[in-house]
């Protein structure tokens, strides 16, 4: 009993820095020393459906790049993990280094020694440019996830579909893809979020032309106006709550998706 | 872990026969291609224009210069002091408040999927919100502030202790902790779940009081999740941007931090100063990306 | 700003990027100007941190563009030298044509870092329509913090120095000079601070002391003089470590930006700060944002008045369209609502204006927190030149931060 009570105690500390976050979204003046806001204000809320204001090309940018991330993650990785994930091959380590390493070392450092080729061939300042940096700390994960899916995954299916007559792409679609469902979303998912949630990288690459979401809550944590920031800074963390509280089952499942979260 | 290569079709089919090589180097391209050649091509570019390589540009040498300017520059070497204590404080903190976490979930009965679920909460909030949150809270005109003035321990938001904008690092290690630790705590919990009760349940018949049982039946099954994540969350901290920036001071301010003023001082000799700085912050991480390939051996093989 | 001119030299020899500064669309043709312009879109680099600014230049001016066929892109930055960075990559890179960036926001040293590199497109301020408006014989239109301009820019809008402070923490008699804010802060320690430079604000308020610690700051003006310098800095460094207990956290550290100032002044750390733009206080007390008691004040050392300006990167795109800002920026009409809406002052010369306009200036009233115009301009410094703002920043950091 006890102990239920400490946990549900640290659990609540866990909930706190969230309190006012939310609290400042919607509050008018809010001046020390106030416990609470001395008067609500829909400013900050109406900052996030303003057409002025960035808040909308930040959305829709960010969840633009966030999707063709995923997609092409995925595309990426998932091969990948299959390879590492059913064969034994000489050199497979360097490859698990050379695949896992981006998503260890800081994505600053080794971007800042691209940027000027980026640059010089037109990468710079694009969306396309974003996407292709984004892909560096998400498909190691995407790669990781699936090699553990892989390496749960009972080819024996496979080769028997193909032994009654299944040709490859319907193999694919009916036995393969169905069984790794449920890794594939995990997978996606935190492609999805490493890309919702970054900032250095859009920042050096993208330049302050492609305006994500993050971009625009740094610039608005800097400034005076602390309700406004606190509002985008919900709209940023409400999407991947959200997802996280949809798959939570599939999450919770799968220990390999917990080495991912740390990256976020 | 690993199958016989499927490559070669099952007898009797008019399918190409592909060999396996093949097969494999097909799979692995794309992600070879473009990880690697991003990662590989920008570590090898930083390295060089850290060592002088002006592309795009002639009448360049190497040289040395930018790693003796920035050894020299008294803002680095406060860095590395400030990143090497904000990365290991934060890491061991995180890592004994989430093992500790997951501990207690583990004994809890009832709702502890609803626990582990709040307890997690912070996972998928970026970190420049997490930063926010830290501000909010902890500034000296934060709530935390406020709520000591109206329990009459401060007067003043000068009385309140600088946890923000302070040399120390406070919240930025708080920041760290706040979002690593359940991280932590999810790893450990789910490496607990694999027949650990059964293990302590035999030890206790067998005499074991709890502090053995936690020492030599617990431990050793949680470790190499633990110690995997460890890494991981050192090195996390050890490269972020965004925290240190937002939460610490202009000087002396975290590597990365370093790295991007230099990257963004129009006088272009800062350069490959910047450069340099990124390459030693590679290095240091790459170490430990050895030390934590070892242990994910291990750990991937513990999946169920 | 050495590096800029080697690399310039360096991207001849290698026949990448001339880097000279660029034949513009001829400006007086401007009709030729016009159509070319109908239909581009204008990338302008400006510091994004002044939401007011921001709503207004994406709405009041982004309106009267369209009706010319020209769409404006704000592209929002923390700091002017990320843009001029940004043409100086791109030249390194050998994009002479299609530069990302059309325009700058610029003024002072970063507009001579650009000169030195040949950064900017010259010759087109002059003959736009509306700079019939401006005054070319004023020194602060033809000079940019001791850089002769000679027309690589063109001039927006006017900032003068102001002291903020909250009139229930200061008496009047507090913020009459430096020495008695210093006696002020002395007795209410932790209630002032400044951005640490090179912030552009806090560069100004360590250069606000400089005058101050000189009893004669004209013989700071002009080319760097040593034997001038020494000493006075010597005592200046010597003032700011004295004043350094009676700041904010002790002067332990300082604010990154004057961003974070103007935080702290919200957030009730701090009771005064010294700002560029005291016009814009008055949008965050009407807000609430700043307490009502809000007040502002010019120190008897006087303030310092600069111009800023737009610059257009020799590699822009757009360059036509970028014109068509810089003329529109300059048309009273456009002066005069952003002085409304922002408090920034206008740059154009108020005497070449209709008296029924410059009747219409004069009656903005920005309410009681902000100082009215004529108070402002009383007594005016001019800017020291950019190379000794660069060291006075250097000097700083060496002999007050990293003490």
């Amino acid at each position: 009993m006890r102990r239920a009570a400490v946990a549900w105690l640290l659990a609540a500390t866990f909930l706190l820095p969230l309190v006012p976050l939310a609290t400042w979204a919607v509050s008018g003046q809010w001046r020390y020393p106030d416990l609470l806001p001395r008067e609500t204000s829909g400013r900050g809320l109406a900052l996030l459906v303003d057409p002025n204001s960035d808040v909308l090309t930040g959305l829709t940018t960010s969840l633009l790049i966030g999707a063709v991330v995923t997609v092409l993650a995925l595309a990426v990785g998932a091969p990948a993990g299959r390879a590492l994930g059913l064969y034994t091959f000489p050199g497979k380590r360097v490859v698990q280094f050379v695949l896992l390493a981006p998503a260890i070392v800081p994505g600053l450092a080794v971007l800042l020694g691209i940027q000027v080729f980026l640059l010089r061939y037109g990468l710079a300042d694009t969306v396309a440019g974003v996407v292709l940096v984004h892909l560096v700390p998400t498909v190691p994960y995407v790669t990781l996830l699936m090699t553990g899916a892989f390496a749960n995954f009972d080819v024996g299916y496979e080769q028997q579909a193909r032994v009654l007559g299944a040709g490859p792409l319907r193999t694919f679609w009916h036995v393969t893809l169905p069984a790794l469902r449920p890794s594939l979303a995990v997978a996606g998912f935190f492609a999805f979020l490493v890309s919702w949630s970054e900032y250095v990288l859009t920042l050096l690459v993208g330049g302050g032309t492609v305006k994500t979401l993050p971009l625009l809550l740094f610039a608005y944590v800097r400034g005076a106006d602390l309700t406004e920031a606190a509002a985008v800074g919900m709209l940023l963390v409400v999407p991947p709550l959200l997802l996280v509280a949809l798959l939570s089952r599939q999450l919770s499942g799968s220990p390999g998706a917990m080495v991912g979260l740390g990256r976020l | 872990m690993t199958a016989a290569g499927p490559g070669a079709p099952a007898a009797g089919r008019r399918a190409l026969r592909v060999p396996r090589w093949a097969l494999i180097l097909a799979q692995l391209s794309p992600a070879l291609l473009v990880v690697g050649g991003l990662f590989a091509g920008g570590v090898g570019l930083g390295l060089a224009q850290s060592l002088g390589y002006l592309p795009f540009l002639g009448g360049w040498s190497w040289n040395l210069d930018a790693y003796r300017a920035v050894w020299a520059d008294p803002a680095v070497r406060a860095s590395f002091a400030l990143t090497f204590r904000i990365a290991f404080l934060s890491t061991a903190a995180a890592t004994v408040l989430g093992v500790s976490a997951a501990l207690l979930v583990h004994r809890v009965g009832r709702f502890r999927s609803a626990l582990t679920s709040v307890l997690s909460a912070p996972l998928p909030v970026p970190h420049i919100v997490g930063a926010l949150c830290m501000l909010l809270l902890l500034s000296q005109s934060g709530l935390l502030s406020r709520v000591t003035r109206a329990a009459g321990l401060t007067e003043t938001q000068a009385e309140f202790p600088a946890l923000t904008a302070d040399a120390f690092g406070w919240g930025i290690i708080a920041e760290y902790v706040w979002k690593e630790s359940p991280f932590v705590a999810v790893v450990t919990l789910a490496a607990l779940t694999g027949g650990v009760d059964d293990l302590v349940g035999a030890a206790r018949t067998l005499g074991a009081r709890p502090w053995q049982c936690f020492r030599h039946v617990v431990l050793p099954l949680i470790s190499p999740s633990v110690a995997a994540t460890s890494i991981l969350v050192f090195a996390f901290t050890f490269g972020s941007y965004e925290v240190p920036f937002l939460l610490g001071r202009p000087f002396p301010a975290a590597l990365p931090v370093v790295a991007l003023q230099y990257y963004r001082d129009v006088d272009l000799a800062a350069r490959p100063q910047a450069m340099a700085l990124a390459v030693v912050i590679s290095v240091l991480v790459a170490v430990l990306v050895a030390v934590y390939m070892a242990l994910l051996g291990r750990l991937v093989r513990r999946a169920p | 700003m050495a590096l800029a001119a080697l690399l310039t030299a360096c991207s001849d020899t290698a026949g990448d990027g001339t880097g000279a500064a660029a034949s513009a669309p001829d400006a007086k043709d401007w009709d030729a100007v016009l159509a070319t312009a109908d239909g581009q879109t204008v990338n302008w680099y400006m510091y994004g941190g002044d939401d007011n600014l921001n709503t207004f230049v994406n709405g009041e001016l982004s309106d009267r563009l369209e009706k010319l066929g020209v769409t404006l892109n704000q592209v929002k930055i923390t700091d002017t030298v990320d843009a001029v960075n940004k043409v100086l990559a791109e030249e390194q890179a050998g994009r002479d044509d299609d530069g990302s960036v059309d325009m700058i926001w610029v003024n002072g040293e970063n507009f001579a870092t650009g000169k030195q590199a040949d950064l900017w497109t010259c010759g087109y301020p002059e003959n736009l329509p509306n700079a019939q408006y401006v005054d070319f014989t004023d020194p602060a239109v033809t000079s940019d913090f001791g850089v002769p301009i000679e027309g690589c820019e063109s001039v927006w809008q006017q900032a003068d120095s102001a002291l903020v402070y909250d009139s229930e923490a200061l008496a009047d008699n507090d913020v009459e000079s430096v020495d008695s804010l210093i006696a002020w802060a002395g007795a209410n320690p932790g209630r002032f601070t400044y951005a640490a430079p090179p912030d552009f604000t806090g560069s100004m308020a360590v250069r606000t002391f400089l005058y101050d610690t000189a009893d004669n700051p004209e013989r700071l003006l002009g080319a760097f003089d040593e034997a001038v310098y020494g000493p006075i800095s010597a005592e200046l460094w010597q003032r700011l470590n004295d004043l350094e207990p009676s700041l904010w956290r002790g002067g332990d550290t300082y604010p990154a930006s004057q961003d974070d100032v103007e935080r702290l002044y919200a957030d009730d750390e701090i009771d005064a700060y010294l700002t560029y733009g005291p016009g814009a206080v008055a949008v965050k007390a009407a807000d609430g944002v700043f307490p009502a008691s809000t007040r502002e004040a010019v120190l008897d050392v006087g303030n310092i008045a600069n111009n800023s300006f737009v610059a257009i990167p020799y590699n822009a795109e757009h360059t036509a369209a970028a014109m068509v800002v810089a003329n529109e920026l300059l048309d009273p009409e456009l002066q005069l609502a952003l002085f409304r809406a922002n408090g920034a002052y206008p740059a154009v010369d108020l005497e070449s204006l209709p008296s029924v306009q410059r009747a219409a200036f004069d009656a903005v009233d920005l309410g009681p927190s902000v100082l009215p115009l004529a108070d402002l301009t009383a007594n005016t410094r001019p800017e020291l030149r950019a190379d000794y703002v660069a060291l006075i920043e250097a000097d700083w950091k060496a002999n007050v931060q990293q003490r």
